[in-house]
């Protein structure tokens, strides 16, 4: 029968390490985003390019030097242990960790350009009307930014739904801890369980159609608004 | 007897910026100046939201800024109210979200005026729940001036508010700037590079160019003096007085100016105003005797002062009323023909409109 292939663990494991990492993002990303924005720092451009790796390098190569950072005798790793006596490589944190980093564009991205976008002038007046920094963000550039906040969750969400590579490396393959849908496939493909495969992969084409969609109108209607 | 100091010294590679000035406490003062002598450069300086190489701005016994002892007050800090050109509401506020952004942000006792006083005095009731984008370019501006006035500034800036505006929308606002000064006792820069505004609104003129204030003084004296105020089609002088009779009836009200009333006819004025009476020099017609069968309103005996060298065929002739100066714009012809000369006594002759104060 194919519905005993068919568990419902790697949908779990997936939709669960998606919402995490995505709020992650937008705690680190915002404020990420909102000093790359505003900063006068030569230093700017070389981070602007280090958020953006993700975007090129092949998730392997992110994935092994993260591998190698994670293990016990690697620096992410040897922080870690002071903080939990389990292992980052192959559980569920590295998993986060590592979907973090990976997504960081997605979410840093349009953040940023939303707050350029907003600009200085609207800013400069509402100093002048004795609103401290603090305030003017949450007053006027969160308000008028949530069309990027939009964007970045909903491809900081997507984009980690569909990692694959990183999952692989850092994560292994442990049914129930760190197998998400995407290596699930894999695995059926692998054993020839091709109606299985069919299943995940046509859920998941159907899901990233739908998220896309939605952001994509939704932006569209916000956009008319504003 | 408080002093408001003011200099900015700013270098952008391509311009320079070093303006320094002692501000009058009551009264529109105008920056006056072409377009990229460093007006704007200025305003941002003195509101804080632009970094200068010297700063030192001392207004209202506050200390904003000196650079030499370090201290630098942000913008936030410095209830500096600023009306910009392109008025900068926020779009996602409504206009009472937009006015009381900054009223709410008054902190202890230094508020001086109420949402409600405001609403009523800039007509702005019916515009309450409107947003940004619902309103033509002046009532934006009027809401911007509002909402700049509710933070309760202790000195208000306005950059070029109505540049933006077409005439009739101008004519809407100008009565409400004229009325802050009119009701509250802070001091105003107003930014223009447009005649007919520091003509009307000004009490203090300083001049820019470059990046240098050339030139200051009260608007009377420097509209006979300043080349940059007095291109030849646009020259005009100032009268002004107090409003001491008014004809209902014949539509002529009297403005008493020192001892020489000057008669103007039009909608009346109110008894007792203070009123400021432009006269193009153009419009001034001069003879040697005094004509009692002119339908010129007003006939002045006057003394010529000075006679300008010719520009275009034309010459201005100033003469003295007491001592108020009078312009006239003459041809070379006339000038010759009436045999004008300094020490001269002749009669001046003008239709006067009054512009209230």
């Amino acid at each position: 029968m194919i519905t005993d292939a068919i568990q419902l663990d790697p949908v779990l494991i997936t939709l669960k390490l998606a919402l995490i990492t995505t709020v992650v993002l937008l705690i680190i990303g915002t404020p990420l985003a909102w000093w790359l924005a505003n900063t006068r720092t030569r230093y700017k451009t070389p981070i602007e390019a280090m958020v953006a790796l993700p975007l090129v390098l092949p998730p392997t190569v992110l994935g092994f030097y993260l591998l190698v950072a994670f293990s016990p005798q690697g620096f992410a790793g040897k922080l870690w242990s002071y903080f939990s006596d389990t292992p980052l490589t192959f559980s569920f944190s590295g998993l986060v960790i590592g979907s973090v980093i990976y997504s960081l564009p997605f979410v840093v991205q349009p953040l940023q350009a939303s707050f350029e976008n907003i600009g200085k002038p609207l800013q400069q007046a509402a100093a002048t009307l004795g609103a401290k920094p603090v305030d003017i963000f949450f007053s006027i550039v969160l308000p008028l930014s949530y069309r990027g906040f939009f964007v970045a969750t909903t491809l900081g969400f997507a984009h980690t739904v569909g990692e694959f590579g990183v999952v692989l490396m850092i994560g292994g393959n442990i049914p129930g801890v760190t197998q998400v849908l995407s290596i699930s496939i894999y695995d059926h493909v692998e054993s020839l369980e091709y109606s299985a495969a069919h299943i995940y992969s046509a859920g998941l084409l159907l899901f990233s159609f739908v998220v896309l969609f939605i952001a994509y109108t939704a932006n569209r209607r916000l956009n008319i608004r504003l | 007897m408080q002093s408001n100091l003011i200099h900015y010294k700013k270098n952008t590679g391509d311009f320079l910026l070093d303006a320094r000035f002692n501000l009058q406490q009551n009264g529109i003062t105008v920056l006056f100046g072409p377009s990229g002598s460093g007006k704007s450069m200025l305003l941002n300086c003195i509101a804080g939201i632009e970094p200068a190489d010297l700063a030192i701005c001392y207004i209202n016994n506050a200390t904003y800024d000196h650079s030499k002892s370090c201290i630098h007050l942000q913008s936030h800090a410095r209830h500096i109210g600023y009306v910009f050109q392109d008025s900068r509401l926020f779009p996602h506020m409504n206009v009472l979200k937009n006015l009381q952004y900054g009223h709410k942000r008054v902190t202890g006792n230094n508020s001086y005026i109420t949402l409600a006083d405001i609403t009523e005095r800039f007509a702005l009731n019916s515009l309450l729940d409107r947003f940004p984008h619902q309103l033509s370019g002046g009532q934006k501006q009027r809401v911007a001036l509002a909402r700049a006035l509710l933070s309760c500034p202790k000195l208000l800036l306005l950059d070029e508010p109505l540049s933006a505006l077409d005439h009739a929308a101008k004519q809407e606002l100008l009565p409400y700037i004229e009325n802050i000064q009119r009701d509250l006792t802070i001091p105003v820069i107003y930014v223009t590079h447009d005649l007919q505004e520091v003509l009307r609104l000004a009490d203090h003129v300083l001049v820019i160019n470059n990046g240098i204030i050339i030139d200051q003084g009260n608007l009377a004296d420097l509209c006979i003096t300043q080349p940059l105020l007095t291109q030849d089609e646009g020259k005009s002088f100032i009268l002004q007085g107090n409003v001491s009779q008014v004809d209902e009836k014949q539509c002529i009200s009297t403005v008493l100016c020192g001892d020489q009333p000057i008669l103007i006819s039009g909608p009346p004025l109110a008894a007792k105003q203070p009123v400021r009476i432009l006269v193009h020099a153009r419009d001034v017609s001069l003879c040697l005797t005094h004509s009692h069968d002119s339908s010129i309103l007003n006939i002045l005996a006057v003394t010529v002062n000075r006679i300008s060298l010719p520009e275009n065929g034309k010459q201005i002739v100033e003469c003295l009323l007491g001592d108020i100066p009078v312009l006239a714009l003459l041809s070379i012809r006339s000038v010759n023909k009436l045999e004008l000369k300094p020490g001269k006594q002749i009669y001046a002759q003008f239709k006067a409109t009054a512009m209230v104060k």
